[in-house]
């Protein structure tokens, strides 16, 4: 085919974790795989890059938990060791615009608010233990589970308005969504996927447990270039045409000399590694089943930016806390203390998230750091409101993602379309980390999802598929 | 190194904390349908006592390791008695692994989120 394009056994579209994964199970198989990537870079959500003060920041996913093991394996096999997140001290709560401080997992100012958190926090893990992960959709209750919303859950069974401000901000910070946006029983699998709602807003024994020497990309960046040439950047995706015995793939490809041309990719199957409302921007033909057109288009994702301000050094320790903040309100929900484990700088990241991301869409990069650096200061003083500088990675207006940090499942999706997710159409097959069953959302999930969608083709194609990560 | 409670002294603060868990509502609330034989085993000491959670209410500590529990508590016998005076936040003890809980996650869990509850209802 030339430079118009090549043959191969498989296509993988997207070389985030998903696709990195699946690419590198099928090569292990034997297969001719070529690897197709919208961006300059690999790792898709998860991109870390160095700021001009120097300080290493993770855009995207950062963190690994207990019980992810399939990314856990990753770092052993590549040498990348972690650190544990920053957590000694007092923690601030900002509540009704007043800074108080606390330790452990719950703000403490307004004990009965917060005792009523922690119970509501029970009941949707007991909740959650009942829903099976894989196929929520077949839980006796998943009709009426699936017709609520968290937000309407926590309205009727949530009394303290402390408490159900609290029960937002944990759902802000792992959804990048309002608990109204959210079918009840898609937030339910999606912590059992993870074990518990309460273990996805840890720090210590949680989701949030430890961070990665070097930043979290480093991994795909280095199964990437162990793939050599098989992964082509700068080639978005356009379409998809299923053909008798075979599937051809084009996308636009930048050449050498900057011109974008068609590149086709004929292949046996195609592996689609990309969020779900991507998928949407690319034309299949045939055109898909009607319930995998569905769930595309309702799987909108969250709406989250990640605002990171550096400092010469992680000041805030020196008065006992540990740069991580509550608010029942304002821009920044959470913020965490993201320096890296030298302390060679300081970094302090804050989430902002859901309706207020998309209110401060139009304030710009230069209005969302000024809101954050007020919110900073209030929480940590005015030295917080100065820093070296602020970067931010507002994902909803990245093209190739358009949100995060993962698909957000309304009311009616999981019941409606959710065996959808995973069914392969012909030769396409579905991977990225929505199709977990097992976190979900997190980089360990888009791993597996990988390898299960690279088994899939392995059986199909009747090669022996390989066991482990 | 830590001090060591005597069973007294661990006996005494559990007695304190069992009144103030059975007269408070929303703990009884959570326990609701849990039934459950819990052992607390001191990892100083070596000591073993056992509990029983039955009608929402939290029964008396009994000396020794009796019938098959559902949950095992093992913390040093200081920590144990700090966390029955309201001295020690158990959630901060159990993620740095110095409490350790066995049992199912719905065990765990509840058992978690109980001394949470309780902690803040000092």
């Amino acid at each position: 085919m030339g430079d118009g394009g090549r043959e191969a056994d498989v296509v993988v579209v997207g070389a985030g974790y998903a696709g990195l994964s699946a690419a590198r199970r099928l090569v292990d198989a034997g297969l001719d795989v070529v690897v197709l990537e919208a961006r300059g870079r690999v790792g898709g959500r998860v991109w870390s890059e160095t700021t001009q003060a120097g300080a290493l920041v993770d855009h995207g996913g950062q963190w690994i938990g207990p019980g992810q093991h399939h990314l856990q394996a990753w770092a052993d096999e590549l040498g990348v060791t972690t650190f544990p997140t920053f957590s000694d001290g007092a923690n601030v709560e900002i509540r009704d615009g007043r800074r108080h401080l606390f330790t452990g997992l719950v703000p403490t100012s307004d004990r009965e608010g917060s005792a009523d958190a922690v119970a509501a926090l029970l009941e949707l893990d007991l909740l959650a233990q009942e829903v099976p992960p894989e196929e929520p959709w077949t839980h006796p209750d998943a009709d009426a589970l699936d017709r609520r919303t968290l937000g309407e859950w926590v309205v009727s069974e949530v009394g303290s308005p402390a408490a159900r401000a609290m029960i937002t901000t944990a759902t802000l910070g792992v959804f990048g969504a309002e608990p109204c946006e959210l079918s009840l029983l898609y937030a339910l699998a999606y912590a059992h996927g993870g074990g518990s709602m309460s273990a996805l807003l840890r720090t210590a024994g949680g989701a949030q447990e430890r961070r990665f020497h070097g930043g979290a990309q480093q991994m795909a960046v280095r199964v990437a270039e162990a793939l050599g040439d098989r992964v082509v950047l700068d080639a978005p995706v356009s379409s998809v045409r299923l053909e008798p015995g075979r599937v051809s793939v084009t996308a636009d490809r930048t050449t050498p000399d900057g011109h974008r041309r068609p590149w086709r990719v004929d292949a046996a199957r195609v592996v689609v590694a990309i969020p779900p409302a991507t998928q949407g921007r690319i034309a299949f033909d045939p055109p898909l089943p009607g319930r995998r057109e569905q769930l595309v288009q309702r799987s909108p994702m969250g709406s989250v930016t990640k605002v990171h301000a550096v400092y010469e050094r992680p000041f805030w320790r020196d008065e006992g806390l540990s740069g991580q903040v509550v608010a029942d309100a304002g821009a920044l929900r959470l913020v965490f203390d993201d320096s890296p484990d030298d302390a060679s700088h300081g970094v302090l990241m804050g989430f902002l998230a859901g309706h207020e991301d998309r209110i401060l869409d139009g304030s710009g990069s230069a209005g969302r750091a000024a809101i954050a650096l007020a919110e900073l200061a209030a929480a940590f003083g005015p030295t917080a409101g100065s820093p070296l500088e602020v970067v931010e990675q507002h994902w909803s207006a990245e093209p190739f993602t358009r949100g995060g940090p993962v698909a957000c499942l309304g009311p009616g999706v999981l019941t409606g379309c959710g065996p959808a997710l995973r069914e392969p159409v012909g030769p396409v097959h579905w991977a990225g980390t929505e199709t977990a069953a097992a976190w979900s959302g997190y980089i360990d999930g888009a791993i597996s999802s990988g390898l299960r969608a690279a088994d899939e083709i392995t059986a199909a194609l009747g090669r022996p598929a390989r066991q482990g990560a | 190194m830590s001090d060591v409670a005597t069973a007294e002294e661990l006996a005494e603060a559990y007695r304190d904390w069992r009144v103030r868990c059975n007269a408070n509502p929303r703990l009884a609330k959570m326990l609701r349908g849990w039934d459950r034989t819990v052992h607390l085993v001191t990892s100083d000491t070596g000591e073993g006592y056992t509990l029983s959670v039955a009608g929402s209410v939290l029964g008396e500590l009994r000396s020794g390791l009796v019938g098959a529990p559902d949950l095992v508590v093992t913390a040093t016998s200081e920590d144990f008695t700090d966390l029955f005076w309201g001295d020690l936040n158990p959630s901060e003890k159990y993620l740095n692994g110095e409490i350790v809980l066995a049992g199912s996650s719905e065990d765990v869990m509840r058992l978690d989120a109980m001394s949470m509850v309780a902690f803040l209802d000092q």
